[in-house]
């Protein structure tokens, strides 16, 4: 998938794209493969900011609770709202549709240097 | 890690492994929810294998397991299952288990696999001079519980045919592969369905057969995860949540298993005995999740602002579709369709507490 290309992605298996001026923020297929059948999604209020590596939301699976963290500092622009409704929706691993939060960001730069590419990422996740 | 007799079929299945009670398990062969869905509506295959076996044998058995649990083992007749607590000195419990009788002065007590050793122990530990011998034998056999509307139908086709099949909450001994096995009516959903004790050498050979000849009847293995749900959905106590060597059976809800006019000695029955009078403040209940929230092993539960208790399990419901959940309050006066409160990442979400029947239950009968 063209996504995976262009996508750095954070030890903490959250990944960040650049669209236009914003950024878009998900979860990697390894974590969804990893959580299992996903039943619950809780995300940011648009408006509100974090910096990296702060919580902003919680995804639980049938088992358990994850915290998600910002892999970038940054100030929510809007949410992926159909999550919210139908979080099984994350299980089907669309990278481009299934983003949780989409941000913009000041700090990218300087905040992005210890991402991995995804392919790295992968190696270093299993 | 250990592994049971089965890891190969898991693994050839693409299960997912996990470390449960020291045993590497498979905790989900496809999904969850697939699976929990599939037992309920079919039927499912479990490996639990690394349950405890233990039989007690001799002339004084009977008087033997009359002093460990609050359950008056004289009742139970050949052939049939009783539901105990072994009990402490403070009534607290070592660990729940069956009790089979399979004939006189010989019975089977299935136990659980993160308790076995603490078991075999106290077994030993309260033997003194009772003339019974008491044998571990979870080294030699396996198990697997067959779960589901369907299990007696799959029973029936790899060749116990419904007539001969033991009845709810019985066991009886039967042949299969040309080996002797023991197949009780009993299990850990809140469906009909078996629980299959054979030895570790026939066990594969036996999950496949299971699994082939349900193949018709929409048969799927079944992981850890769905067994935590269903039995969860069932309002069944897991020891390590619900149970533990400082909850007494009286405040774990389970005072219907107790037989109250028991004459005999057991360990902690004054205490058990003077809770089952008096009542305690320490009280299991069951809730359902009003707000869009799950709650969690160990989340604190909140009545008009003030931390009352904990949740010991919680998930989502997947045959109601709602997040429901067990756990301790240390409040006498709240009741059934009462509001709590949850503390779920600092924050509080509404529950009812409610009765514990989450869904309507198949397994019982006679």
């Amino acid at each position: 998938m063209a996504v995976k290309d262009n996508i750095l992605c954070s030890k903490s298996h959250e990944y960040i794209y650049q669209e236009g001026s914003n950024y878009f923020i998900g979860l990697t297929d390894y974590a969804i493969e990893q959580l299992g059948d996903i039943v619950f999604v809780e995300l940011p209020e648009v408006g509100s900011s974090y910096t990296k590596g702060e919580i902003f939301g919680t995804i639980e699976s049938v088992k358990a609770a994850s915290e998600i963290y910002m892999p970038v500092g940054g100030t929510i622009v809007e949410i992926n709202e159909q999550l919210i409704e139908k979080p099984e929706l994350l299980n089907e691993n669309e990278f481009d549709e299934m983003w949780l939060i989409k941000i913009s960001s000041n700090t990218y730069e300087e905040d992005s240097a210890d991402l991995l590419n995804y392919d790295t990422y992968k190696e270093e996740a299993e | 890690m250990a592994k049971t007799f089965l890891y190969n079929n898991h693994i050839k299945l693409g299960a997912k492994m996990v470390d449960f009670a020291g045993w590497e398990m498979p905790v989900q062969y496809t999904s969850i929810i697939e699976e929990h869905n599939n037992v309920r509506n079919n039927a499912g295959l479990f490996d639990v294998s690394h349950m405890g076996e233990i039989f007690v044998t001799g002339k004084e058995s009977l008087t033997f397991l009359q002093i460990l649990v609050p359950q008056d083992v004289e009742k139970l007749i050949d052939k049939k299952a009783l539901y105990c607590q072994f009990t402490n000195e403070k009534g607290g419990i070592v660990d729940d288990l069956l009790i089979y009788k399979l004939k006189e002065n010989n019975y089977l007590l299935i136990v659980n696999a993160s308790r076995l050793e603490a078991d075999y122990e106290w077994l030993i530990k309260n033997k003194s001079n009772y003339d019974v011998r008491i044998d571990n034998k979870s080294d030699i056999y396996s198990m697997v519980a067959l779960q589901g509307p369907k299990a007696s139908d799959i029973l029936s086709e790899i060749g116990i045919k419904k007539e001969n099949q033991p009845k709810t909450f019985h066991i009886d001994e039967y042949k299969l592969l040309n080996e002797d096995v023991f197949i009780s009516r009993t299990g850990y959903t809140g469906e009909d369905g078996f629980e299959i004790i054979i030895k570790n050498e026939k066990v594969s050979e036996l999950w496949e057969l299971i699994l082939e000849k349900g193949k018709p009847y929409g048969i799927m293995p079944i992981g850890l995860g769905a067994r935590d749900t269903l039995r969860l959905e069932a309002a069944m106590s897991l020891y390590g949540n619900e149970l533990n060597e400082n909850t007494t059976p009286v405040e774990a809800g389970l005072t219907w298993t107790i037989d109250k006019d028991k004459k005999q000695n057991y360990i902690g029955k004054n205490i058990i005995q003077n809770q089952l009078q008096a009542g305690t403040d320490k009280r299991l209940i069951a809730f359902k999740m009003t707000d869009k929230a799950i709650a969690r092993h160990e989340y604190p539960i909140y009545s008009d602002s003030k931390e009352i208790g904990y949740v010991t399990s919680g998930c989502i419901a997947p045959t109601i579709g709602q997040n429901i959940g067990l756990g301790y309050i240390n409040n006498k006066n709240l009741k059934i369709n009462d509001t709590i409160q949850i503390m779920i990442r600092n924050k509080l979400y509404n529950a009812q507490i409610t009765d514990k029947n989450f869904i309507k239950k198949h397994n019982k009968g006679n």
